[in-house]
């Protein structure tokens, strides 16, 4: 008699997604189906936001239901009252209910943490939940005798939501210390913190991975930002793993500078890394615009990076230039601008490597590197993050030119940038009385037979000259 | 010789189950679809119990005492008074093959999805004539 093998239903998901690519992609495609998971924080930390871009992301309305549970904190009706202001936000989902909410206080109240376990089974008997999101699970704590109690409740808890197809969320304001004291962590799959460091006048938002049983999840800090979309994540960049061969192309890129071309024995190998270093005023914008427009003439797609020059300076830059910056945007020409004031590492790192996919990008320039110092909370990370990133451009073969104003309280960033490039530029301004002289020099270029004198720079109506 | 029904025309569905969260769900989805429920706790009870009431369908998981559940397939299928039981093997352990080799009429992982499970023991109750299949799973 040949058996009869039930396949999951379309219904039954490996993963849950949480309604956020980039947060799917660090745990692994998702939470793991029929999981029990703890989202932490402390308040305002966006856990609850998550919680809720999660359901109605997954809510379907001919579907089983998600039910979403409060507790003792935040009464139901607040919460359902702040959802809507979220762009994510479905009233049908609600008014269907595909998105069921429910509140368990009073009964916590009445009967204590004796409430939960049978108060679960019916809505599991009664509603057949998808999944079930119980909020705030830590408030819990405060209608419980004694932490054995807690934990004899608990194993009531996963037990039965162990037994049923279902994929549980329990939201806490639990804070590091209680991580190995508190039982719901003993019986959690996964384990997602997030938290907020307060950087000058701002904050940042990070947020990491505690524990995802079967799930190869990145691990790390994590940066992102509340928006009317939900969270929007920034996953931590790493390097890249290099394919043990990948093709050495002898190929040389033109600079878009002949006499620099010249100095580098023809240009810049596919994938290699210029760093131009210089005094303010010395050239280097220019030079590195040079580069991208130079690419744009070859049918490159350019992207350039830059934190000082807003787009309206920028495109007089570009223009003195003799560029018609429209041709240059249709030809491929992409910018991106952060504000010095306002910059977020992770943030501008996932948007140059977005649009360098989404856009084909062949060429980078980012200006300047050094104002990426005065942003990061830890210059470590920052290192880290450079160097992934060169690692990164080379195994796409992306030619890069990275600035760095070097002068008086600059900062040390020359020895770990430098190390990472291929080619170093050092543009340097010499005044003689009351003549200022700009001079290029090439101090470093790998696997290159390159010319070490100083030569003359000139910046002309079209652009950088090297004599 | 198949299974049959009791007086009442219900199908008498026998879990093999410990868990008592799965059986507390168990009875109450098979209840309100209309079956007559009972339960064992291991192997051996089950196939005592099997022999003398002939349910039309054992819901077994493999990992129970006594007398695990593909064993007690073996033995189900291996008696004729017993043959006709249609076996549902549902089990937190994945195995559809030695489910198969123990002569299984149908295979299904745990956790529990009712309409999954219901469904499949529809199915199997379809497949004979004698069954009274309850209106509720319909």
């Amino acid at each position: 008699m040949s058996i009869v093998e039930v396949p999951n239903e379309p219904d039954t998901l490996t993963r849950i997604t949480t309604g956020n690519a980039q947060l799917d992609a660090i745990l692994g495609g998702g939470f793991p189906a029929n999981s029990i998971n703890i989202l932490m924080g402390e308040p305002g930390s966006g856990k609850t936001i998550l919680a809720e871009h999660l359901i109605f992301a997954n809510a379907r309305i001919a579907g089983r239901p998600i039910v979403y549970l409060t507790t003792l904190s935040e009464p139901l009706e607040k919460i359902v009252r702040y959802l809507q202001s979220f762009d994510f936000f479905d009233e049908d989902r609600l008014a269907t209910g595909a998105i069921i909410y429910e509140s368990l206080g009073a009964d916590l109240e009445a009967n204590g943490i004796a409430a939960l376990v049978p108060r679960l089974e019916e809505i599991i008997k009664t509603r057949s939940p998808r999944i079930v999101v119980i909020d705030s699970f830590k408030a819990i704590h405060d209608v419980s005798p004694s932490l054995p109690d807690m934990r004899r409740m608990l194993y009531q808890l996963s037990g039965l939501l162990t037994a049923y197809e279902t994929t549980a969320f329990l939201i806490g304001e639990y804070s590091d210390d209680q991580v190995s004291v508190f039982p719901e962590f003993a019986v959690a799959d996964g384990m997602v913190e997030l938290a907020r460091k307060k950087l000058g006048t701002r904050d940042e938002r990070y947020l990491r991975v505690l524990k995802l049983r079967g799930s190869n999840y990145q691990e790390g800090l994590h940066a992102f930002r509340i928006t009317t979309d939900g969270l929007d994540v920034f996953p931590r960049l790493t390097s890249p793993v290099l394919p043990l061969s990948y093709p050495f192309n002898e190929a040389r890129l033109s600079t878009g500078i002949a006499g620099l071309d010249k100095m580098l024995d023809g240009g810049l190998w596919a994938g290699g890394a210029i760093l131009l270093e210089g005094e303010s005023g010395a050239g280097k914008t220019t030079l590195a615009l040079q580069f991208i427009l130079e690419g744009l003439q070859r049918g490159e797609p350019g992207l350039y990076v830059n934190f000082q020059e807003n787009p309206i300076q920028l495109a007089r830059t570009i223009q003195s230039l003799g560029i018609d910056l429209e041709d240059a945007k249709r030809k491929g020409l992409h910018f991106l601008y952060a504000s010095p004031v306002e910059l977020q590492i992770d943030s501008i790192l996932v948007t140059l490597f977005r649009t360098i996919e989404e856009q084909k990008v062949k060429r980078v320039a980012v200006d300047a590197i050094g104002d990426l110092v005065g942003a990061a909370t830890d210059l470590t990370r920052l290192y880290n993050y450079l160097y992934a990133l060169v690692q990164h451009f080379v195994v796409r073969r992306i030619a890069s030119v990275m600035t760095l104003e070097t002068g008086p309280g600059r900062g040390p960033m020359i020895g770990p940038v430098s190390v990472q490039s291929d080619v170093i530029v050092r543009l340097q301004l010499e005044r003689h009385g009351n003549t200022t002289r700009r001079t290029l020099q090439v101090v470093k270029a790998r696997g290159t037979n390159h010319d070490l004198d100083v030569k003359d720079l000139r910046i002309t109506s079209s652009g950088i000259e090297v004599t | 010789m198949g299974a049959g029904g009791r007086g009442d025309g219900l199908a008498r569905v026998l879990f093999v189950e410990r868990d008592p969260h799965l059986r507390a769900l168990e009875a109450h989805f098979f209840g309100e679809a209309g079956y007559a429920v009972e339960f064992a706790a291991d192997g051996q009870a089950a196939l005592e119990r099997a022999r003398a009431s002939l349910p039309d369908v054992v819901i077994t998981e493999i990992l129970v005492a006594k007398l695990d559940g593909l064993a007690l397939c073996r033995q189900l299928k291996a008696d004729e008074k017993t043959r006709g039981i249609a076996v549902v093997v549902f089990s937190i352990l994945a195995s559809s093959a030695r489910a198969n080799e123990a002569g299984a009429d149908a295979f299904l992982m745990k956790p529990l999805a009712e309409q999954r499970l219901l469904g499949t023991v529809r199915k199997l109750l379809e497949k004979r004539p004698a069954a009274k299949i309850p209106e509720q799973s319909l």
